[in-house]
């Protein structure tokens, strides 16, 4: 379900209210003050609209606060679109409530199973100001999607607050976003493939727009999910250099200085326009070729339509090209499908028939050691995931997939698996007396991804590949590290937890990604960088460390500039001036 | 003598050599590869039991190397099973004292474990401080790449006995494996497969059911039910991808299998619901009993294919369901209260 944005609420709710004048809704993403709240817009596309969370790691946040102005005096009741994100035996772990100007209403929320509008109570409002409060009491990820204020009794349906349609007919979203931007190279997903792409266009001479959901870079080596970085520059050494990690522990809060780094160099150039918090919701391909790619502020709800003569789609779940109508995969293809098998892993490396396995998601957890004893709560709705799994911190193994849940569309299913498997082991760690003075200092709320929609390219990149070090005639990636593709421990041990993978390592040499893996097979105008990039469930095992995506997105920035001076499609710059290609990219070192 | 499978390794009647292996030493100094055999053991009706060899190896430490010796034992598909010492011969550690009891118990583990850390890591790297930054006294664990660390080899190999610990696998775990198995396959009949496939151990029944076509699948299917009971949840996984429609439609069959649903893995639970397309009709009946045990995925999948299926069908599983929608714990049971409500 959709609604509408509290930015554009004042215009709005004029036509609101001639709509139904006693009903206002408020986006909680678009409070004015978040207080100890986190704004997640990570699950958009299955949920309609970002949310806010009070991720709290056990101890309460501080109030999220807002205004909106009411037209209309008068008793109002009061819903909150939430849900109880572990319904089960036990106290429900997200509860918070609203306070309306200083009184607290009477229900806690966050009680019922799946996203639904829940009833706060009821108040009395007196002045056109409003304040509203979110009072977060668990500190354990409360959810509040929006709020609705009725003066009807009557519970809203989901018919009514369909805003999506509603918005449609009354403000003509379905029509072009009022705002219009035009670039040489529009780039989405800021991650390393991202950036990389964006820095080689730029130096260049082309006029880039990065379109990226956080308010900072770098995707999964950011400071808010800190994976290091590995893998080899290639040829790339100079461009990658500015956006990469160190290598200290994964989780590491070190992730901080290279996070500072990394905005400071992408924000120096001045023919890159950033889009920080900006998440692109839409794109339109006429003829296979993208006219636009639509994006809205994850807290204002602004729209911006950018238009472009070529995109690059790094969103690491192939979005961009999923909304175009650009061929990709999704699963793990039958070891005959390109011939990947390998005895010695069977059916966990590559199965005789495709399934719907892959990769997990993860997310990153840490600890602080402390002089004084800090308690933690033991949780009955954590330790149901954890069982007796103890731990202080997490590591990459900390991962999640089954083959009943979709790395995209049961994200949040997945992270919050993963958050009761954090809080859970960590409550079993602090029963042991030496875990004592251990406070939990960090756990990240974005789900940290390895594997979802991979884009079909000229080339599919395959496990073949790496074994046989094809040397491409359009080779533009190389990676010297080892292959590694994940499997759930418990596939093989029922009785291990199911957050917990297995890396099976394939040692190699120099290998090679040609180009023709880094641009679209059908969409004509449509680059791919990242995880997302044309390749077999297999063939993703090397080339998805950060260094490898980034020399994509850096390869991708320079074909960029070939397609513009001559007017031409990506698969052209394969087919008449990959020489010149080739040369320039020699020229990066 | 440490064995992992029931008492194979008395039953010999005959031994074979087939082959030799070579392993290159860890000892940089001398860059010599030395000659290991390998022999098949059959029993007294001539069916090859297991892979022996008795190795003997120099184990180096800062230039000064001892001999090691132990007897390897891997089973038909060339995966290690257990090993013997010669009392007079034991495992020595660091300063050559000799292995304990638990040390011995802590190398058979160490070599079961055929994704050891000891796999992808340079002697080298082992030795060496493994830089870590600090940012946390406790968490030297860098992830798997830079991966090794200090306290994951620790907790894999014997205290003090790193030397002989990464020799001994890498000589276990080398290239005498794919030997193994590719003497295997030159002598693997239907006979031999039909052992593996009575035999009790989880990589033979696998293996065997792998060598199935899909008339000895279903001539064999009270044994790959069985299986499927008892075997983990990869094995389970690959009969439900493999086994023949025909057999799956068949009454008895398709029950045997879907009322196992609550006793086994989420993952095969989901392979059953998307299989009922091929299943048994009855098989629908049999899961509505298991509502509550599905995922949210799961119950919607169900309920999908539910709609797709006759009135008759419907109404017969109707009770189960409200039954379900009433379970207060079933975090989901308002999906088929929906459900229930759309229906009417
Ligand atoms: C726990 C873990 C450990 C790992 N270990 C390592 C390691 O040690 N070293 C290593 O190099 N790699 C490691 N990896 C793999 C690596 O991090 C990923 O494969 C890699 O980040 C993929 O890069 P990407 O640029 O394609 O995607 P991402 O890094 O995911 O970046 C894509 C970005 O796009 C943004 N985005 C998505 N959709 C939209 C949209 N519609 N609009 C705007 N923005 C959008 C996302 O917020 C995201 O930040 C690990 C991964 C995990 C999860």
């Amino acid at each position: 379900m959709t609604k509408l944005k509290l930015t554009l609420f004042i215009a709005f709710q004029l036509f609101y209210l001639n709509a139904k004048s006693q009903d206002i809704l408020v986006e909680a993403e678009s409070f004015i003050d978040k207080g100890g709240w986190v704004v997640d817009p990570q699950f958009v596309e299955q949920m309609g609209s970002p949310y806010l969370m009070a991720h709290g790691m056990g101890v309460p946040v501080s109030n999220a606060a807002t205004k909106v102005n009411f037209q209309e005096k008068g008793t109002y009741y009061v819903w909150a679109r939430t849900k109880n994100w572990v319904p089960g035996n036990w106290e429900a772990p997200g509860q918070f409530k609203i306070i309306v100007n200083g009184k607290t209403l009477k229900n806690t929320l966050g009680v019922t199973t799946g996203w639904s509008w829940e009833y706060a109570g009821k108040v009395k409002i007196n002045s056109n100001d409003v304040n509203i409060q979110l009072l977060d009491l668990t500190g354990f990820n409360g959810r509040c999607d929006a709020i609705y204020f009725s003066k009807s009794k009557k519970i809203p349906t989901d018919a009514e607050t369909n805003l999506a349609s509603w918005r449609k007919t009354k403000f003509g979203e379905t029509t072009v976003p009022k705002k219009q931007k035009t670039y040489d190279l529009v780039i989405t997903g800021g991650g390393l493939a991202g950036c990389a792409a964006a820095i080689s266009a730029a130096e260049q001479g082309l006029h880039v727009a990065l379109i990226h959901d956080r308010p900072v870079l770098g995707g999964n080596a950011s400071e808010e999910i800190r994976v290091h970085t590995l893998g080899i520059y290639g040829k790339f050494k100079r461009i990658l250099k500015m956006i990469d990690t160190k290598h200290y522990p994964n989780g590491s809060f070190e992730a901080k200085y290279d996070q500072e780094k990394r905005d400071r160099n992408v924000k120096n150039f001045k023919n890159i326009d950033l889009f920080l918090n900006w998440r692109a919701y839409d794109a339109k391909a006429k003829n296979n070729i993208i006219t636009h790619v639509d994006a809205r502020h994850t807290t204002t709800g602004e729209r911006i339509r950018f238009t472009a003569p070529r995109f690059v789609d790094s969103t690491g779940d192939g979005w961009i090209g999923f909304w175009a109508g650009a061929k990709f995969s999704y699963g793990r293809e039958s070891a005959s499908t390109y011939g990947e098998a390998w005895d010695e892993w069977g059916e966990l490396w590559s199965p005789e028939k495709a399934d719907n396995f892959v990769m997990g998601s993860s997310v990153l957890w840490q600890n602080k050691k402390t002089n004084k004893a800090h308690a933690f709560p033991q949780l009955p709705w954590a330790s149901s995931v954890a069982k007796d799994h103890k731990a202080i911190a997490g590591e990459w193994y900390w991962e999640f997939s089954r083959n009943d849940l979709h790395q995209i569309n049961d994200a949040e299913e997945i992270r919050d698996h993963m958050l009761r498997a954090i809080f859970g082991s960590f409550a079993n760690a602090k029963k042991m007396e030496e875990n004592k003075n251990y406070k939990l200092q960090w756990v990240s709320y974005l789900v940290g991804k390895r594997e979802s929609r991979r884009l079909l390219g000229d080339y599919i990149y395959t496990f073949n590949d790496v074994k046989k070090h094809t040397k491409f005639k359009d080779a533009v990636v190389e990676e010297v590290r080892e292959v590694d593709v994940h499997y759930q421990r418990n596939l093989k041990d029922g009785k291990q937890p199911d957050f917990l993978s297995e890396a099976i390592f394939y040692e190699t040499e120099k290998y090679y990604i040609p180009y023709r893996s880094l641009y679209s097979k059908n969409i004509k105008n449509l680059f791919m960088a990242g995880r997302n990039f044309s390749c077999s469930h297999v063939g993703l095992g090397g080339p998805r460390v950060m260094l490898t995506t980034g020399q994509m997105g850096a390869a991708v920035g320079l074909a960029a500039t070939i397609c513009k001076k001559y007017g031409v499609n990506p698969r052209e710059v394969y087919t008449n001036y990959l020489q010149e290609y080739l040369n320039l990219i020699e020229k990066q070192q | 003598m440490f064995f992992n499978m029931n008492d194979e390794w008395k039953n010999i009647a005959k031994e074979k050599t087939i082959f030799k292996f070579l392993v290159a030493s860890l000892d940089t100094t001398y860059n010599i590869k030395i000659a290991h055999d390998v022999k098949l053991l059959l029993d007294t009706k001539d069916t090859p039991k297991l892979f022996f060899s008795d190795i003997e190896t120099p184990v180096c430490a800062d230039g000064e190397c001892k001999l090691a010796n132990i007897k390897v034992y891997w089973n038909l598909l060339g995966n290690y099973v257990g090993y013997g010492i010669d009392s007079q011969l034991p495992l020595t550690k660091f300063e050559h004292d000799p292995f304990e009891k638990a040390d011995y118990k802590k190398l058979h583990q160490l070599l079961l474990d055929d994704n050891s850390i000891l796999k992808r890591r340079q002697m080298s790297d082992l030795i060496d401080e493994v830089p870590t930054a600090n940012a946390n006294q406790l968490l030297e664990n860098v992830d798997a790449v830079s991966g090794a660390t200090k306290r994951e080899v620790k907790e894999a190999v014997v205290k003090g006995g790193l030397y002989s610990c990464y020799t001994i696998w890498h000589i276990v775990h080398g290239e005498v494996k794919q030997k193994i198995s590719a003497y295997f396959r030159s002598i693997h009949s239907e006979k031999l497969n039909n052992y593996l496939l009575n035999s009790p151990y989880k990589d033979y029944q696998l293996y065997a059911i792998k060598q199935l076509d899909k008339e000895k699948f279903e001539a064999s299917s009270a044994q790959v039910i069985k299986i499927f009971k008892t075997n983990d949840a990869v094995t389970r996984h690959y009969i439900l991808k493999k086994i023949p429609n025909k057999l799956l439609s068949n009454k008895i069959i398709s029950n045997q299998l879907y009322s196992l649903f609550s006793s086994i893995d989420i993952n095969s639970r989901t392979l059953l619901i998307e299989k009922l397309k091929d299943a048994n009709l009855n098989a629908v009946k049999i899961l509505s009993k298991y509502v509550t045990y599905m995922t949210k995925n799961q119950l919607k999948q169900y309920l999908k294919y539910l709609k797709g299926t006759s009135k008759k069908t419907r109404r017969s599983i109707k009770s189960n369901l409200i039954k379900a929608s009433n379970h207060k714990s079933y975090a989901y049971n308002y999906l088929i209260k929906e459900f229930l409500k759309n229906k009417k």
